[in-house]
């Protein structure tokens, strides 16, 4: 058994002898064990055996970082001076820094020891039930897993993390068919530390193979019209996480193209719109205990009742920009549930789509987006009509923010977010 | 280099099952520099190994992040047991699939390495040059990413090999504005097969590719937000390319086809204009290297073309052996793996549509009211064709002449029913291999294709 600790506390001091100023390391180690279904039919059971050492230094206000996957003491006498020399190559930059000295942490996670026969059964219960309940879905393809990880954290500050968790993860792609009529992929998951409950029950699981079932028959419809967009939780989510790229990230901060750069404290979203980045929130699995640069994680509100309140941002771009860092690297999305039930948000849109999954071109940093509806549901005068196919959607991540319709009572949890569902005014819908 | 610890485990594979024992070894450079500031310096390397067996149509596996003796043995003994593991729960019964002759090929190339300080240095001087020569950009990065792999494997039957993929790439990134507000990116990336330091020898060499992007910038920044519909387009080599690859070529990887791709039903059918031939290369096109050649892969299959569409009409699938046996196809050396801790999966190689007769110059002046179509940020697509591609370059067409720039846009189709509207294809060809290729585990590829004068949806508002 490698002592992690040992290999992390060695690696820092090396590092110092070196002449590091800073410096931190992580050595975890990890064993995985993953069913595969593929076309339908169990393929393959594999088990992994990983191990990971990765170092960061900052001599001279210049910075490096190595990753290996080997604890011998030639690699790791290795990555140390080829840290050093990858520091010493850099420009000199000061506002490389990590967190000063924390309060130690050894944290037990989710479920450390897999049950392998009782996960084995839940992945066939999950395939049985596919069949049985839905029996025009063919899954593409089902992996089922589980991974311990073993993970000590020590930096120059003397702060020291030792974390062991367990997670089981649900991914599971699957269409709809009839016959040689079939409808789009879609893929659903969830990770979990528990298999008390069937797989089907848990996330959108169940909601999206039923959706995709209803999608077999999608068509295209004439014309094109400015509506309204109501998103699942799901599609939700990679909305989120474009328009926080685009607008509340490093990258955009840093070069200062981002069209919030000088919103903070500002209304960027309707003010029934609260966004928590919480890997405190109970419901989340094995969230994050130290940020990448050595924090303590807590959670934080990046837009609250439509205020902009934090930037997503690193220690780094912190300093480079004079903003302050995000209390966590995670992203773990916690969206305040509205007071609409999500019957009732199908039966107030008068025409509009229900969007499953949003297959589009990167926005500009303007925020303007593009792409295919996947997946969708026409709905018109509060109905749902029919499933579109070959419909492009057409807005502005920046403009639909404060074009709020409503937000769903119901929120969704996979273990990694916790979102509901959100409507949108003033997209322009366009079909063939 | 990796040396060889693993020929020597022949005589631990078991004779009635299929076994494949591979070493492996990936190692990445990067340096990230975004506006002067260096926010990527890193260099990771990681290696081991793993083993597959075969039983009676289940898999098992195992890896460990150590390449010794010893590891070596214990992943053949846990690849075993989680194979009887699934046999004795799922007893599917399934024969074994036709063996292939015993083989044995030598190291293609050879990874090399070089201190980070000359990445850095090298990244540095073009960013210096377009700091200085273009001050009016909003903003501009410059990367440098090489990455390599390198593979021992030996199988129980099959060829037994070592082989190495390294590539290295400089993309530039330019920002600026319209009149209007509106923000355009371009960006360019430079460079292919082989390590950095056979590449890129001199960064002066680059600077008319980087006065080329600027140039095409400013053309962008200037342009025009194209009009949304079904339209006439001229489809660079880009983005045929990416059309080989995406809408058409995982919908024929057979193990997308059995799970209901379009594909399952329109074997030996019409799926494109007669115009449309379409290649998987396995490492040689039109007498050269194939932009990432692969000669043998990870199931020990020798590696040859795989034709998918000829003349229009739908001829083949990419296959494992397990899925050629399945649909009585030979299999050509599309299983891979992308790290030591992955298990070979059914891969696109080098994808392209074939190019024609036309020239370009005579397509375009074909169209009356369209548009021509030269670069692509991102493309989407699923198992029924559906495509979506974002355009971040292109040019009106009216007339029958090149008009202004458009500005960012995407277009969208289904891809067997776009492909019966091709209707000139140019003599010309270009290939892209700067990308992975996300399926399970990422891959890198090689795509391309010449023009092509077809129908697609635009889109915008």
């Amino acid at each position: 058994m490698d002592d992690l600790k040992k290999i992390a506390q060695n690696t820092i001091k090396a590092l110092q002898a070196e002449g590091a100023d800073k410096a931190q390391c992580t050595a975890a180690v990890s064993e995985k064990r993953e069913f595969n279904v593929d076309g339908g039919e169990f393929s393959l059971f594999r088990t992994l055996f990983d191990k990971s050492l990765s170092l960061m230094a900052i001599k001279g206000n210049k910075k490096g970082n190595i990753a290996i996957n080997r604890f011998d003491d030639e690699a790791v006498s290795a990555a140390i001076k080829d840290c050093i020399a990858v520091a010493e190559s850099a420009g000199e930059d000061d506002a490389w820094d990590i967190a000063p000295k924390q309060e130690d942490k050894n944290v037990v996670q989710g479920a450390p020891e897999a049950d392998v026969d009782l996960l084995f059964s839940r992945t066939k219960e999950l395939l049985e039930n596919i069949n049985d309940m839905f029996p025009k879905i063919m899954v593409e393809q089902l992996v089922v897993s589980h991974e311990k990880t073993n993970k000590v954290y020590c930096n120059t500050s003397g702060s020291s993390f030792d974390i062991t968790n367990g997670i089981y993860e649900v991914s599971v792609m699957f269409s709809g068919h009839e016959g040689e009529v079939a409808s789009s992929f879609f893929g659903s998951g969830v990770v979990t530390d528990s298999l008390d409950r069937p797989f089907i029950e848990l996330g959108t699981i169940k909601k999206d193979l039923s959706d995709v079932e209803q999608q077999i028959h999608q068509k295209p419809f004439e014309g094109k019209f400015t509506g309204t967009i109501l998103l699942t939780p799901g599609c939700l989510g990679s909305f989120i996480s474009s328009i926080v790229g685009n607008f509340a990230s490093d990258g955009v901060l840093l070069d200062g193209t981002s069209l919030w750069k000088n919103k903070l404290n500002e209304k960027v979203a309707d003010e029934r719109l609260t966004i928590h980045v919480r890997p405190d929130d109970s419901r989340i699995v094995c969230p994050e205990v130290y940020t990448t640069e050595g924090f303590l994680s807590e959670g934080y509100d990046l837009i609250e009742k439509g205020i902009l309140k934090q930037f997503k941002l690193s220690l780094y771009v912190a300093n480079k920009t004079g903003h302050t860092r995000a209390k966590n690297s995670a992203f773990s999305c916690v969206i305040e549930p509205g007071d609409t039930a999500y019957e009732d948000m199908v039966k107030g849109i008068k025409k509009g789509i229900i969007v499953g999954r949003f297959s589009g071109g990167n926005p500009g940093t303007n925020g303007e987006f593009s792409g295919v509806a996947k997946n969708s549901f026409l709905v018109e005068d509060g109905r749902i009509t029919g499933a579109v196919s070959e419909t492009m959607i057409n807005g502005n991540l920046a403009d639909i923010l404060t074009n709020l319709v409503a937000i769903s009572k119901e929120t969704v949890c996979d273990g990694m977010d916790v979102l509901p569902y959100m409507a949108f005014d003033g997209v322009v819908i366009s079909g063939k | 280099m990796l040396q060889d610890k693993i020929t020597e485990k022949r005589s631990m594979f078991i004779g009635d099952v299929h076994t494949e024992l591979r070493a492996q070894i990936n190692r990445k450079r990067r340096i990230n520099l975004l506006q002067g500031n260096l926010t990527t310096n890193v260099r990771t390397e990681e290696s081991g190994v793993s083993a597959r067996v075969y039983k009676n149509g289940v898999y098992g596996f195992s890896s460990m992040a150590e390449y010794s003796s010893e590891a070596a043995e214990a992943v053949l003994r846990a690849a075993s047991e989680n194979a009887v593991f699934m046999d004795s729960h799922i007893k599917k019964g399934k024969e074994m699939f036709p063996a292939i002759p015993y083989g044995r090929q030598q190291l293609n190339c050879r990874v090399t390495d070089i201190d980070q300080k000359q990445y850095i240095d090298f990244v540095k001087e073009i960013d210096n040059y377009i700091a200085v020569k273009y001050p009016s950009l909003a903003s501009r990065m410059v990367i440098m990413s090489e990455d390599s792999m390198e593979k021992l494997l030996s199988v129980s039957d099959g060829q037994d090999t070592h082989t190495a993929i390294p590539r290295s790439y400089i993309y530039l990134f330019m920002n600026t504005e319209t009149k209007d507000g509106v923000p355009i990116e371009q960006f360019k990336p430079l460079g292919g097969f082989g390590n950095f330091s056979e590449q890129f020898t001199d960064p002066s060499l680059l600077f008319g590719e980087v006065d080329k992007l600027y140039e095409i910038t400013m053309q962008k920044k200037e342009g025009i937000y194209a009009q949304a519909g079904y339209k006439t387009v001229i489809l660079g080599g880009d983005l045929s390319g990416m059309l080989a690859h995406e809408a058409v070529g995982h919908t024929v990887e057979a193990d997308l086809v059995l799970g209901g791709s379009v594909a399952a039903h329109n074997l030996n059918k019409r799926v494109a204009s007669d115009l449309v031939s379409m290649v998987d290369f396995a490492h040689t096109y039109d007498g050269k290297m194939a932009p990432l050649p692969v000669y043998v892969d990870d199931e020990g299959t020798p590696a040859e073309d795989a034709v998918l569409i000829k003349n229009g009409i739908l001829t083949g699938y990419m296959n494992s052996r397990e899925t050629a046996k399945h649909f009585g196809m030979k299999p050509l050396g599309n299983a891979r793996a992308y790290l030591f801790s992955d298990e070979p999966l059914i891969r696109m190689r080098n994808t392209a549509v074939l190019p024609g007769t036309d020239k370009l110059e005579d397509m375009i002046a074909s169209v009356e009211d369209g548009y021509y179509l030269t670069n692509t940020n991102n493309g989407q697509a699923d198992t029924t064709g559906e495509f979506m591609f974002g355009i971040s370059m292109g040019y009106e067409i009216k007339n029958g002449k090149l008009g202004q720039a458009i500005l960012d846009t995407t277009i969208s189709g289904v891809a067997f029913d776009m492909l019966q509207t091709v209707d000139m294809v140019s003599d010309s060809m270009t290939w892209s291999s700067s990308g992975f290729c996300g399926k399970k585990q990422p891959m890198p590829v090689g795509m391309g294709g010449p023009q092509l004068r077809c129908k697609v949806m635009i889109g915008g508002r």
